[in-house]
């Protein structure tokens, strides 16, 4: 189909790179908000401003908060839809298993359970007869959060990066952001395939020549300063969905799968199924002292990051306890395990062998679950990197085609760069549109999270038709208006996010700086400076005048 | 927080290694000799000093953080460091003529 | 040898080599590959874990592979079928050590 490898890698480059560079740019951009998702968190959810706290003690905080934990109603509703018959009330269902969850930057702990149902499924291969619950508390004194408070950083943005919150169609929202990362790692390839000058142009910027230049020359800087981190991430992030990419566990090799997992439950001594006998849990403190002290004795101190129970209440009940990974890449957790009944170790994981530590540091690299500031803000830059490498991509495909389109009547040139605007600038519009809204919605309002959810997406979609709307100059091979005006409309929103924070928190950004209260801080000041960054680019666009306009214009 | 300014010098240290090869390449060596065309041996001591600077800060950076963490933390920081040599070649190519003093001849 | 501009249904037909048989390929490699590990004595887990690691970097090359190749009927060749009897091998493998 093409006459040189270097024509058909340029053709995949342009055109994959076009098409899932829509989605691949808010897969970066979100993933780099990711990396502080719980300082948004925090600027978020005021009644959670206050300091990291480690895993509270399960005897005295954690259990109570358990007794009274119920099915959440949205998985109430979900598995209605899985199971025949109506489900009990959920006020009457029993935890079969829980988990506690936190890590070095949350002041507030995640909790969860399943509920055992009575009901079959309606699909025979459908193995889970759960309901699940969960809830966020505070752990100093294990009250919990209202249910319809929107943690925007952790539960908005993050499942945005990996799921487009598209869970139509059994979650094709994951399979269109797998396949982006894909292409991501074809782009890459086929990207220094087509770059021929790439080390005699590796710092190479020249800002005076024409946009095509210019915008090329940025492109390929930021693809390839930042290249191993743009490859590892797209790898990365496939490595950790394989489950969901490839499920031969679930479907061809099933039964090697589950005997396997017999087998393996034989071996290990944590029981795949309860006994039936009833037997009351161990103090869980303790089990806690005993793995901190067993880590500390390998070199390996540290605090509980997850707490795993199953079998509750059951003699084959067991308690897993690993360790939060703050100080190394690799996710190892040094997972210990327990008897729920007497509380004596049953297991100690052994150290991870060649392919599963292999598995573990990549898995690290890209959950980054390290404590080290400068290092996340590197992860942001890099990300960032990305995002300008693949708007200079759609900016360098419309400058390339709009003159000709333009002579020939086509608006190929004028729906991509529409497209571009939304996914790029309005992005960055629904973003600071969600932060204002979640200021400026009534406390007390019901739903308060769905509400916040719904002006994001009604701002992007505003974003998309104002962009639709104000690129018709492109079809004269001339820039659409849309980029400056929504440049001045991210400007606008930042401050007044800012600006409302002060105002309904009295956390300004004096305050938050001088008491050293940086999640907050942080936030504010990453808004100025796309404020800044925003309002110079919008004023940079309105006053150049563009010199390379068709001569016959 | 005296790490803090460690992490600065990482920085400054990669900037400079990688400022320094990059004037062994022909055109940013002309942004400022225009006039002389780069000899080898130039060439060789530039990179030598560009491998020596990065050698460096990967090493104070195994020096502050344990292993993994140190390497990665080096590796990302060749971002910001080759893009803030790549704008400054762009904007003000003549920051980085104190690192040809010992090259001598002027245009 | 010198080709014109790629036609509609040449697109089409490399997209979907390159996804879908691409797709189809990895699943067999996935699937037979752990298996085969398994039957070679490695732990399930460990199996499969090696080969998703090595699984998505096949689909890139893979991926490549059918838009660089100059013979179509070559690349659909190798995906499906060898997709098809990886597939076919898995299963056979599964069935022999479960028994």
């Amino acid at each position: 189909m093409f006459a040189t490898f270097r024509l058909s890698m340029t053709w995949l480059h342009t055109w994959f790179g076009l098409v899932l560079g829509y989605v691949l740019v808010v897969v970066f951009f979100f993933g780099s908000l990711s990396v502080f998702d719980r300082e948004i968190d925090r600027w978020a959810l005021p009644e959670t401003r206050f300091e990291a706290q480690p895993m509270p003690s399960f005897d005295e905080v954690l259990a109570p908060v358990f007794r009274e934990l119920e099915p959440h109603p949205d998985d109430m509703a979900a598995t209605a839809r899985r199971v025949i018959g109506p489900l009990p009330d959920p006020g009457t269902l029993e935890l079969a298993s829980l988990y506690a969850y936190t890590t070095h930057r949350d002041p507030v702990l995640l909790v969860g359970g399943e509920f055992g149902i009575p009901n079959k499924p309606k699909d025979a291969s459908d193995e889970h007869q759960h309901v699940h619950g969960w809830a966020t508390i505070d752990p100093r004194t294990g009250t919990p959060l209202p249910v319809d408070r929107l943690k925007i950083g952790s539960d908005f943005f993050y499942p945005m990066h990996y799921s487009l919150h598209l869970h139509a169609w059994n979650d094709v929202g994951y399979w269109i952001v797998g396949f982006a990362a894909l292409v991501m790692l074809a782009a890459l390839v086929s990207g220094v395939v087509v770059h021929r000058k790439l080390f005699r142009e590796l710092f190479t910027f020249r800002p005076r020549k024409q946009p095509q230049r210019r915008l090329l020359d940025l492109h390929n800087l930021t693809g390839v300063v930042a290249l191993p981190f743009h490859f590892f991430f797209a790898l990365t992030g496939l490595i950790i969905f394989a489950a969901i990419y490839l499920p031969v566990s679930d479907k061809l090799l099933k039964p090697l799968h589950d005997a396997h997992e017999r087998l393996e439950s034989t071996q290990t001594g944590l029981p795949l199924e309860p006994a039936g006998q009833p037997a009351a849990m161990a103090s869980v403190d303790a089990m806690v002292a005993e793995a901190q002290r067993r880590w500390a004795e390998r070199g390996m101190a540290g605090e509980v990051g997850l707490l795993f129970a199953d079998h509750l209440g059951d003699t084959n009940g067991y308690v897993s306890i690993y360790r939060a990974g703050t100080d190394r890449v690799s996710l190892t957790g040094e997972g210990i395990h327990f008897r729920a009944s007497t509380g004596e170790v049953i297991r100690v994981e052994p150290p991870a062998g060649v392919v599963a530590g292999i598995n573990d540091f990549l898995t690290g690299l890209h959950l980054q679950h390290f404590r080290h500031w400068l290092l996340r803000w590197l992860y942001f830059l890099g990300g960032m990197a990305g995002c300008v490498c693949i708007a200079t991509g759609f900016l360098f495909f419309v400058e390339k085609r709009k003159q000709q389109h333009a002579r020939e009547g086509r608006s190929g040139a004028r729906w991509v760069d529409a497209l571009a605007v939304a996914a790029v600038t309005g992005t960055l519009i629904a973003t600071a549109a969600i932060l204002v809204a979640n200021r400026l919605l009534p406390e007390d309002l019901p739903a308060r999270g769905t509400w916040e959810e719904r002006v994001f997406w009604l701002a992007w979609l505003g974003a998309l038709l104002h962009a639709a709307w104000r690129s018709a100059p492109v079809l004269q091979a001339r820039r659409s208006a849309a980029w400056a005006e929504q440049c001045l409309a991210v400007s606008v929103l930042a401050v007044v996010a800012v600006l409302l924070n002060w105002i309904t928190t009295g956390d300004h950004l004096w305050h938050t700086l001088t008491t050293g209260y940086w999640p907050v801080a942080g936030v504010d000041l990453t808004l100025l400076a796309a404020a800044a960054i925003a309002a110079m680019t919008a004023r940079r666009l309105w006053s150049t005048t563009p010199t390379w306009e068709p001569a016959h214009a | 927080m005296p790490d803090a300014l460690f992490y600065v010098l990482v920085v400054v240290l990669v900037v400079l290694g990688l400022a320094s090869f990059a004037l062994a390449m022909e055109r940013h060596w002309r942004q400022l000799r225009p006039g002389s065309p780069i000899a080898r041996p130039t060439t060789l001591v530039l990179r030598a000093i560009g491998a020596t600077a990065l050698a460096a800060s990967l090493a104070l950076c195994l020096w502050l953080d344990h292993g993994t963490i140190a390497s990665l933390v080096w590796v990302m920081a060749l971002v910001p460091a080759a893009l803030a040599v790549t704008f400054t070649f762009s904007w003000r190519p003549q920051w980085f003529a104190p690192l040809l003093w010992w090259t001598g001849t002027r245009p | 040898m010198s080709t014109p501009s790629p036609t509609a249904p040449q697109i089409v037909s490399r997209v979907l080599a390159s996804v879908l048989g691409g797709y189809g390929f990895v699943w067999g490699f996935a699937a037979f590959g752990t298996a085969l590990l398994v039957a070679g004595g490695m732990e399930y887990h460990e199996a499969w874990t090696l080969v998703m690691l090595l699984a998505f970097l096949l689909f890139l090359g893979l991926f490549c592979w059918a838009f660089a190749a100059s013979s179509l009927a070559r690349v659909w060749t190798v995906l499906a079928g060898g997709g098809g009897a990886m597939t076919l091998g898995a299963w056979l493998l599964t069935r022999h050590l479960v028994s």
